[in-house]
């Protein structure tokens, strides 16, 4: 089954006087279950795909596909929808609300859901153990180091159960020790709950991880392996 | 949903405890400003309007449709007094009374002074009258046929006259023929303004009408209701019980100085409400917009994960409905318990001529009302949800992207 | 345009929306007090010409105790010489002599009481409205004719017109029994119902042939060329006074202590809102330099670690407050003028105001008055007021240690 397709993808940017082609006809299929890395250096196009297929960011042309949904051409209210049910994020830094406990956090998108109390609750207290953070939920995030938060973050974004986990960057500001750590996190949880990831990076180590890693520049694919094999 | 609308707004509004604190102190002070000096001058107003009314006296009056015009014991009310008791003598009225009130001119030895002169029945005036009758130094009239006079401490000073001293009094009868008659003087009264205490001479009201040859005729009816703010019930009852030529008149009508102070009044506090409310609004729109301004990138966060635009909206105006709620809770405290203090009057005789000629006594009282109160809030939380809106609804319009990656 | 300025300019606009805001917020309040404060003072003026013209004058020389007593028998001997003499010493004809009592007036059908003034009718016109306000005959043809001018409401209710006879029944200033008969010449009307109501001028000769008076009066009303020189026209008056007489010479805060007063409560309550007005503005230019400052506070610990001193700093954001308050300064005094202007223009009226206006004796419709003061002493004390509310922000640099500061994000 397909989890996310895109196809012919193309999105133009306007920086200074210049224009740049962050999605330059791409297109790509993942397949449901998928641990995937998007690698390119800084202004590859990485982040934009990542985005239109989140539903962020509206390509140019081209439609994003994601659960057998058309999404390119939604509402900004279904595309909130669809982000809120179907997708979880990580970003690259800021990604936990300051005012809300690493529990709060965790439980933001259920409770925006509408997920009963209880319910969110304990699930909450479940994942928060899943990611090794048993006893820490009740701090903000200023009173937790950075592997810590990114670990938050990716329990807040499989806490709903999402089909597909799209991150940013997330381990740019750790150390390699804590980045190899929240890797072995997502491949847990990959290979645990079925979901799919896919991962916008330029971190070799992470790449390592991945079972299918396409490298981008200037907006083109420019390879696609799959490292199951390897 | 709201419940995490509420606890975010709330946890946000005290990230930065300073800049709310200043935003507290601000709307406190200004809240307290609008409650306390409305206070003040409703305090004021009323105890000019309760004084007027007194001096009449009564909510309702009932003259001949000239007397008002023309205050000449010619114009007399075409009902006499016994027909006046058969219609009003079981009416439920807090109290009314019929009275003989003509100018005059009093002279001592020493002097002359023009007056108004009132032909009253003490007994059926007691709860009206300005005059509180055990305050009177000598003593008030007894009774409508009193042989005594009773008048103000200044004209008593004014005529170089005494208690037990004899004054004429004298006004004309109905023939024009000059009415004149010799009083003792029995009783001083004081009163809230030197004014009053010059102009008005009490007489009993029969020996009124024996002096002006007016037996059994009165030229003023005058009525007390509960509620001088809502003089229509009494004003109705009394229409319903009189016909023919008389005028009914309302304090309002008679003294429109005061009629229109009371609505001057309304207007000044609303005016002096939203003057407030709009020097607050701009700290509170600068609060506002710097705290979303800080945000952008949580903002942009929640609009990632899904949240919808109405409900970042929705947060940063509770969040602004929450300040205020704060601010007013501090400003209605405050001024309760400025105001508390103050119950027993403010004394101002030091300007008490400057408030004679406004009408007012040189004693403050300040008036607490629940309107002025709710009025207040209320302006303050529809205006300042008015202006929350901006700044709420730029932050919901924020592109989640660009937000996120701002820095 | 020195580089301190010049950072200084800079950083106000780095956050133009607070910075408009927090300016507003200035320019509103300083908007409002140019306004208010020039209806204010203009009304009080109005209020203070307006009451004194009617009868009082800016002063008066009386006899000791009138004052107070205003009794028939405390008199000014030889009036009428005492007032020509004061002309001549003042070279003002703004002078004029009167005697004052109360009378009880008959026509056919009627009798009042009512105050009956004895005016020069030379120059009655000199310091008093009422021979102006005549809506019928006219004012004397002599000091000692037979007439009367009465009030309009008195008029009516007397059933009187031009022509008709009033006996005029009083006592001398001997306490005697005193009665004339005279002409209504002419009818005023003020507007004012006690006024009218109450009020008959007679000629002063005839007033002192009436009451038994022999030349005695009981006022000289006085006006100075401006009510600023009233204080020189006292002295200057209380001098020509002939030797050894003990009148009094009070003006009018004493004749009508009730307007100075009026105008006393009046002015204590407006400050009260201005000052209220104020305080809310320096809360919110407060609120806006703390940010402005814990905003920067990383930048400033760098600056900080490179050597400058925290008193620099906070001088910075000083005239970064000044230079705000500056422009809420000039841009308030400037709306404020226009919009004062404009209202001067048009005029400007409250729904209901005539009955409270005429209580204070100003017309309905009032136009307020820009001067040097109203224009200039509201907006110079917000910009006092928010220079003070900045120090708060500047002087917490002096708390800051550099390194704690960078660390702040």
């Amino acid at each position: 089954m397909t989890a996310v397709s895109c196809i012919d993808l193309c999105k133009t940017y306007r920086q200074g006087d210049q224009d740049i082609k962050a999605l330059d006809h791409v297109s790509i299929d993942i397949q449901e279950g998928g641990f995937v890395c998007l690698s390119a250096p800084s202004g590859g196009g990485k982040t934009t795909l990542l985005n239109a297929i989140g539903g962020l960011d509206i390509p140019d042309s081209g439609q994003v596909i994601v659960a057998g949904t058309r999404i390119d051409n939604m509402s900004k209210g279904d595309l909130a929808d669809l982000r809120l049910r179907q997708i979880g994020f990580v970003f690259q830094a800021y990604n936990l609300i300051p005012v809300l406990t690493a529990q709060e956090n965790v439980e933001f998108v259920m409770q925006v859901q509408g997920m009963a109390a209880n319910k969110r609750r304990d699930r909450s207290f479940a994942i928060l153990k899943e990611v090794g953070l048993e006893g820490l939920e009740g701090r903000r995030p200023a009173e937790m180091s950075g592997g810590q938060q990114q670990r938050v973050a990716v329990a807040r974004a499989i806490a709903s159960r999402p089909a597909l986990v799209l991150a940013d960057e997330p381990t740019a500001n750790l150390d390699s020790k804590t980045a190899g750590e929240l890797m072995e996190l997502f491949k847990m949880l990959n290979e645990l709950h079925g979901t799919t990831f896919v991962i916008a990076t330029h971190d070799q180590r992470v790449m390592t991880f991945a079972k299918r890693l396409i490298r981008m520049l200037d907006g083109q694919i420019v390879e696609d392996i799959d490292q199951r094999a390897a | 949903m709201l419940r995490v609308l509420f606890m975010l707004a709330w946890r946000n509004l005290w990230r930065n405890h300073r800049r709310t604190f200043i935003m507290l102190a601000a709307i406190g002070t200004g809240v307290w400003a609008m409650i306390f000096m409305t206070a003040l001058t409703r305090g004021m107003v009323d105890q000019m309007i309760s004084d007027g009314i007194k001096e009449m006296p009564g909510h309702v009056q009932m003259h001949n449709p000239e007397f008002r015009d023309d205050p000449s014991v010619n114009n007399l009310i075409a009902l006499d007094d016994a027909e006046l008791a058969a219609r009003f003598e079981d009416a439920e009225f807090k109290a009314w009374a019929s009275r003989v009130r003509v100018p005059a001119i009093v002279t001592s030895e020493r002097d002359s002074r023009g007056v108004t002169l009132l032909g009253i029945d003490p007994v059926s005036e007691r709860e009206m009258s300005f005059v509180n009758y055990d305050d009177v130094a000598g003593r008030f009239l007894e009774s409508s046929d009193d042989k005594g006079i009773v008048i103000g401490e200044k004209l008593a000073e004014i005529l170089e006259t005494e208690i037990g001293k004899r004054i004429v009094i004298m006004s004309q009868d109905p023939d024009n023929e000059i009415a004149d008659r010799g009083l003792r003087v029995v009783g001083l009264f004081t009163a809230s303004t030197s004014a009053t205490e010059e102009t008005y001479v009490f007489m009993g009201k029969k020996t009124a009408q024996k002096m002006l040859g007016i037996e059994g005729a009165t030229t003023e009816v005058v009525f007390l209701g509960d509620d001088y703010r809502n003089v229509d019930p009494l004003y109705d009852a009394v229409v319903g019980k009189v016909d023919g030529n008389v005028e009914i008149s309302r304090w309002y009508d008679v003294n429109t100085y005061l009629g229109t102070m009371m609505g001057v009044m309304d207007g000044f506090v609303l005016i002096w409400v939203i003057v407030i409310f709009l020097a607050l609004s701009f700290g509170l729109v600068n609060t506002l917009v710097m705290a979303v301004f800080e945000r952008i990138r949580e903002i942009g966060l929640m609009l990632a994960l899904g949240m919808k635009p109405g409900s970042i909206l929705g947060q940063i105006v509770i969040e602004s409905m929450l300040l205020l709620a704060i601010g007013l809770t501090i400003g209605n405290v405050l001024a309760v318990i400025t105001i508390l203090p103050l119950q027993n009057g403010i004394d101002i005789s030091i300007v008490a001529d400057g408030m004679e000629m406004m009408g007012a006594a040189s004693m403050l009282y300040p008036a607490l009302y629940a309107n002025d109160m709710i009025l207040a809030n209320a302006v303050v939380l529809i205006l300042g949800f008015l202006a929350s809106l901006s700044p709420a609804w730029r932050a919901s319009r924020y592109e989640p992207v660009e937000a996120i990656s701002k820095v | 345009m020195s580089i301190v300025l010049r950072l200084a300019w800079r950083n106000l606009w780095r956050q133009p929306r607070r910075t408009w805001l927090t300016t507003g917020a200035m320019v509103f309040s300083n908007v409002l007090l140019v306004f208010m404060m020039s209806f204010q003072f203009g009304m009080y003026d109005l209020m203070i010409e307006n009451t004194l013209k009617i009868f009082t004058g800016h002063v008066q020389v009386q006899a000791p105790g009138y004052l107070d007593d205003k009794k028939m028998r405390q008199t000014v001997a030889d009036i009428v010489p005492l007032a020509d003499s004061l002309r001549t010493g003042l070279k003002s004809n703004k002078v004029a002599a009167r005697g004052i009592t109360f009378a009880l007036a008959s026509s056919e059908e009627r009798s009042y009481g009512i105050m009956i003034y004895g005016v020069e009718p030379g120059f009655e016109p000199e310091v008093s409205t009422v021979p102006g306000l005549i809506i019928e005959g006219e004012y004397f043809s002599g000091i000692a004719a037979a007439e009367i001018v009465v009030g309009s409401v008195l008029a009516r209710n007397l059933k009187v017109g031009l022509g008709d006879e009033i006996t005029l029944l009083g006592s001398g200033v001997d306490g005697s029994f005193a009665a004339a008969v005279a002409t209504v010449k002419g009818i005023f009307e003020s507007g004012v119902v006690d006024l009218d109501r109450n009020i008959a001028e007679i000629p002063l000769q005839f007033f002192d042939d009436t009451f038994y008076m022999q030349g005695a009066g009981h006022q000289i009303s006085i006006f100075a060329a401006d009510l600023n020189d009233v204080g020189d026209l006292q002295i200057d008056v209380q001098k020509m006074l002939p030797a050894g007489s003990n009148l009094v010479v009070p003006d009018w805060n004493l004749l009508q202590p009730g307007v100075r007063q009026a105008i006393q409560a009046d002015m204590s309550s407006a400050f009260f809102m201005y000052f209220v007005l104020v305080i809310l503005v320096s809360f919110s230019v407060l609120n806006t330099q703390l940010m402005s400052v814990l905003e920067r506070t990383h930048e400033f610990g760098i600056v900080m670690a490179l050597g400058l001193r925290p008193g620099r700093l906070g001088r910075l954001v000083l005239i970064e407050t000044a230079l705000m308050g500056l422009m809420g300064m000039l841009l308030g005094m400037l709306a404020g003028a226009v919009v004062t202007l404009w209202v001067a223009q048009v005029g400007f009226s409250i729904p209901g105001m005539d009955e409270m206006a005429v209580q204070f004796n100003l017309p309905a419709t009032m136009h307020p008055s820009l001067t040097l003061f109203s224009l200039t002493t509201g907006p110079a004390v917000v910009f006092v007021f928010t220079i003070l509310a900045a120090c708060y922000p500047a002087l917490r640099m002096h708390w800051q240690k550099p390194v704690e500061a960078m660390r702040a994000v």
